[in-house]
């Protein structure tokens, strides 16, 4: 799902963002902070959401209750809006000439009683409100530098391109445990790479959103009763599926695949994959340094993780392609009473790199 | 920790007709392993492919609390362990460019695989799976093939419904080695590999394989009995291992009887990093539980070289989180940047007041002293596992309630590095023995140190009894004290020496006049009688097993027998001898064939060493003795004889 779109492409469905371009004529500053001179243009982007009810349907059509974010058709009117589990993907693209700056405006449909906080670490607001009570909506916007192709290494920058995770703070981490978080990718001017460096370019893009679900506290009456410390997730999702209806992942030998992981559940989660190394090239949308290869990297809750495999031919270890799982082994789907884990053909956190 | 397991598998029961009772004991081991540091199975290698064949059968692993595990584990199929239930499975090390084959043979009810996270391009036989190819349950087989491209720390496990197999037990490590050409040897170095590269090289007798697991003992028990629920969302780990044994079984050898099934040892042993022991100690670690663990190494930092068996830029750790799946390899240097000593640099705080001191279940390994290499006093008692003065530091997860077996702390996931004394362990003389002349000043406590503090010991002196002739062969004393009572040995009257030939021990001595150059003369009644040597024993303590024994000492000889300070003597110099006894050669003559030493050297013990140390009632002991002799007697003055400093260096077993 793209929640932004250029001046000029049709209107889809779930866009709803409008972009203008303001001319700024900025004061000089002594020094000359920005990239190439003294004045700039910046471009405006807007995305609006809402926060809403709704519902998602897990491996064996159980269907649970959430709160997730939905892209109303029509902004600020969250009737037109569906909740997603993980909320959309947010995409924005970076100038290599002039700033950006992103507005959300997000609408708190949630019942009444329940603040929305937006959130988004790493990024850092321009000053206003934090929160929100029900029917209403919360603005927050924040400034992305201009993004010249530079080359490596790459230095990080703030608000600047990277992996994101989203989401509401709200009722003290009930909200997301819901399943208010989502993905926001914002993009360097260059495309197919992950930051302006060219050792960060990549032929496919992966992002992977990982949590768990515990449908006895999603479907619990009211959330805020449920006793968290009973809370117990049996749903290991990645992009909100588990196996088998994850997405696979579709690369010819020799591409080169950005995985974006988003840790956006509880527990820090170690992701394994077979037969190549992945490396690691950025955290929490910071370009590393010392990029290294990992095979089973954790990614910390709540934090975001760009690593890029090549892909080797020759086929990978099983005929579905090469494995990518949770290594802390949530590979089973809903609750477990017999002697063995279910199912026993594996689910939960599990997807594959694959051939096309 | 000392207990015995004596378990007779089931399948033994079930083996119709087999009257022959296996031992208990089969430590799935190669002949001639080390006690400690990490052990390779063999497998087949010929013509650049190394072969190893396994089982995934059950067993059960014992932990510090009197438990018993079931288990799922790959075992060795080759002789001689011969499919013998092991956890965690054999350490395969191959080299890198060989091609590597696994064989698979699956005794559980279920189909088993194994998978390779970090090697590319396996190749896999067997029955369909989710992630390879699987060897179907109650005996199926499948293959694995790859080649070993890069050098590492790599682990391997089920790729087979992990979420139960793997927990259960059926993981195990893969070495790659580096070939020669990333590893070119280097002559200034000849005892050591690389992990990596050159840039990674490592003492050869130092390497040590620490992989982490848990165990859930609720889900371990549903599996064994087939029912109840394994609900991995529930698992609560209680027993928590390092090399597939909990604290402080990871203390014991590699082998130990006490662990049939876990043959992997954990104890990380090394020595001070000093001129002539630069090389690192290399730790390598893998994580094949399903919890991340913060591993925390007390003592110096450790340095982290490769992650998941690639070089990664170095970073010191004292505190590292090893994620599930994960390898990390370290180097360690132990550098003893204080180098404390009780003598030159003594601690500047006094040690803490035994009253304010719990020493935990009455067993430390604490040596009684904070210094290492000495040993002290321990409140009676206090039993100490300390051999030498060795210090020993905890390495353990920081998860604390990992630091425990079944929530009870101390033990789980936790191993002790041990840093011996530089060169070893040396030990200061417990005891000393004059046989040979007459305590003037000092102690057996002067000896411990290189200092100003001195061992001194006076020719023995008596006065005869009658007046003697120029002529006279006998002569008769005042007492034969701190005289030697057995051998020829040389005295002095006046100007005069003479040799002791018979009488040794009585008051009635017959001698050999004008001896070494000296003319004989006339003595009257009461003239003073001095030995011409000084003999004196020091007695040190070995623990049992102690080898490569090596005697240093330091010693002056000093113009005086009176005075507090050394009047150094220019001409005549006496020569002290040290001599090592024999305690198969009886007596004084044991303790003549040792070679010579002047007053300062280090002596390596002859072979067989087993000579040299006591046994029965002088069990363990090491006797040493300082012959000092004055053999120009044409301008005879006083001499005494000052030990300085004498200890024995060994290592221990």
């Amino acid at each position: 799902m793209i929640g932004r779109e250029d001046t000029g492409r049709p209107a889809m469905r779930a866009i709803a963002v409008t972009k203008s371009k303001i001319l700024l004529v900025l004061a000089i500053i002594a020094g000359g902070l920005m990239y190439g001179g003294s004045t700039a243009s910046a471009a405006t982007t807007t995305i609006n959401l809402c926060a809403l009810p709704g519902t998602a349907t897990l491996t064996g059509a159980v269907t649970v209750n959430i709160w997730g974010f939905g892209i109303p058709t029509t902004p600020g009117d969250c009737s037109t809006a569906t909740a997603s589990l993980p909320g959309p993907q947010l995409d924005v693209t970076m100038s290599a000439t002039e700033t950006t700056t992103v507005t959300f405006n997000v609408t708190n449909a949630l019942p009444a009683g329940h603040s929305i906080t937006f959130e988004i670490p790493g990024i850092t607001f321009d000053a206003g409100a934090a929160d929100v009570g029900p029917g209403a909506t919360l603005t927050r916007s924040f400034t992305a530098p201009a993004s010249p192709p530079v080359p490596p290494p790459a230095p990080g920058a703030a608000n600047g391109p990277g992996t994101y995770l989203y989401g509401s703070g709200g009722d003290g981490g009930r909200q997301q445990a819901m399943g208010l978080y989502g993905a926001l990718i914002v993009r360097p001017s260059t495309a197919g790479r992950a930051y302006e460096s060219a050792a960060t370019a990549y032929d496919v893009e992966a992002p992977l959103v990982l949590s768990a679900v515990d449908p006895d506290f999603n479907n619990a009456a009211d959330p805020m009763a449920f006793d968290m410390h009973s809370y117990r997730a049996t749903y290991w999702l990645i992009n909100g599926k588990a196996y088998p209806d994850t997405t696979g992942i579709t690369a010819a030998a020799g591409a080169r695949v950005l995985m974006r992981y988003l840790n956006a559940g509880y527990d820090n989660t170690t992701m394994m994959l077979l037969g190549m190394h992945e490396h690691v090239v950025a955290k929490d949308a910071w370009p590393l340094n010392n990029a290294y290869d990992a095979i089973a990297d954790t990614i910390p809750a709540g934090a975001t993780e760009d690593a890029i495999a090549t892909v080797p031919g020759g086929g990978g270890p099983s005929g579905s392609g090469f494995p990518l799982f949770n290594r802390q082994l949530h590979l089973t789907n809903g609750d477990q009473a017999g002697p063995s884990p279910t199912p026993s053909a594996g689910g939960g956190m599990l997807t594959f790199v694959h051939y096309p | 920790m000392a207990r015995r397991t004596v378990r007779l598998g089931l399948a033994l029961a079930l083996a119709a007709g087999s009257a022959v009772l296996i031992p208990a004991h089969a430590n799935a081991l190669p002949a001639g392993f080390p006690k400690i540091g990490m052990v390779c199975t063999p497998g087949t290698a010929a013509g650049g492919t190394h072969t190893f064949n396994l089982t995934a059968n059950t067993g059960y692993a014992d932990t510090p609390d009197g438990n018993s595990v079931f288990m799922w584990g790959y075992a060795n199929h080759d002789a001689p362990d011969n499919d013998h239930f092991q956890t965690p499975g054999p350490v395969l090390c191959v080299t890198e460019g060989e091609t590597v084959v696994v064989n698979l043979t699956n005794t559980l009810p279920e189909p088993a695989s194994i998978v390779f996270p970090g090697q590319t391009g396996v190749t896999a036989t067997g029955s369909a799976g989710l992630l390879t190819a699987e060897a179907p349950a109650n005996g199926g087989t499948a293959s694995y093939s790859f080649t070993a491209g890069h050098p590492g720390t790599y682990l391997y496990q089920s790729g087979s419904d992990q979420a139960k197999q793997v927990e259960m037990g059926l993981y195990g490590a893969l070495i790659v080695r580096p070939n020669a050409t990333t590893c070119p040897p280097d002559p200034q170095f000849p005892d050591t590999n690389c992990a990596y590269g050159a840039s990674t090289r490592y003492k050869s007798n130092g390497e040590y394989l620490l992989l982490l697991a848990e165990i859930d003992p609720v889900l371990h028990h549903a599996v064994e009995i087939g029912s109840g629920t394994y609900d991995l969302n529930a698992r609560r780990a209680r027993y928590f291992t390092v090399n597939g044994r909990a604290f402080p079984d990871t203390l014991q050898d590699n082998g130990t009887d006490i662990q049939p099934n876990q043959p992997y040892g954990a104890l990380v042993r090394l020595q001070p990093n000093t001129a002539a022991n630069t090389q690192p100690t290399l730790i390598r670690m893998i994580n094949a539980g399903l919890l991340n663990h913060p591993f925390h190494p007390h003592g110096n930092h450790t340095t982290e070289i490769a992650q998941d068996g690639r070089v990664v830029p170095r970073t010191e750790h004292f505190g590292e989180t090893i994620g599930s799946g994960q390898t990390l390899d370290y180097l360690i240097r132990w550098d003893d940047t204080d180098q404390w000593n009780p003598a030159s640099n003594p601690l500047p705080v006094p040690q803490p007041n035994y009253r304010n001191l719990t020493f935990k279940d009455g067993n430390t390994f604490y040596s009684g002293s904070p210094y290492l290499g000495y040993k002290g006093t321990l409140p009676t008692g206090t039993v100490s596992q300390n051999i030498c003065g060795e210090w020993y530091f905890p390495w353990h997860s920081h998860a604390l309630n990992e630091f425990s077996n079944f929530d009870e702390g101390f033990g789980g996931m936790a191993t002790l590095l041990r840093v011996d004394p530089p060169g070893g362990c040396f030990g200061a003389p417990t005891a000393t023995a004059i046989v040979g002349g007459t305590l003037k000043s000092g102690s057996v406590a002067a000896l411990a140190f290189d200092d100003s503090s001195y061992y001194q010991v006076n020719p023995k002196t008596t006065t005869t009894t009658a007046n003697r002739t120029a002529g006279q062969t006998t002569l008769p004393v005042a007492s034969a004290a701190g005289f030697p009572a057995s051998g020829d040995y040389y005295i002095r009257i006046g100007s005069e020496v003479l040799r002791v030939t018979g009488g040794q021990g009585t008051t009635t001595w017959t001698v050999a006049r004008g001896q070494l150059g000296t003319a004989a003369a006339s003595h009257p009644n009461g003239s003073v009688v001095t030995a011409l040597a000084n003999d004196w024993y020091a007695t040190f303590g070995l623990p049992a097993g102690a080898a490569n024994l090596k005697v240093t000492y330091k010693g002056k000889n000093c113009g005086t027998t009176t005075l507090t300070t050394c009047t150094a003597l220019t001409a005549n110099v006496p020569q002290q001898t040290v001599k090592v006894c024999n305690w198969t050669i009886a007596g004084a003559a044991g303790c003549s064939s040792g070679t010579s030493a002047d007053v300062s050297s280090t002596w390596t013990l002859p072979s067989p060493q087993s000579n040299y140390v006591g046994t029965g009632a002088y069990k363990g002991q090491v006797r040493v003795l300082v012959d000092t002799q004055r053999w120009t007697g044409t301008s005879p003055t006083p001499f005494s004889t000052w030990g300085n400093f004498m200890k024995i260096v060994y290592d221990a077993p």
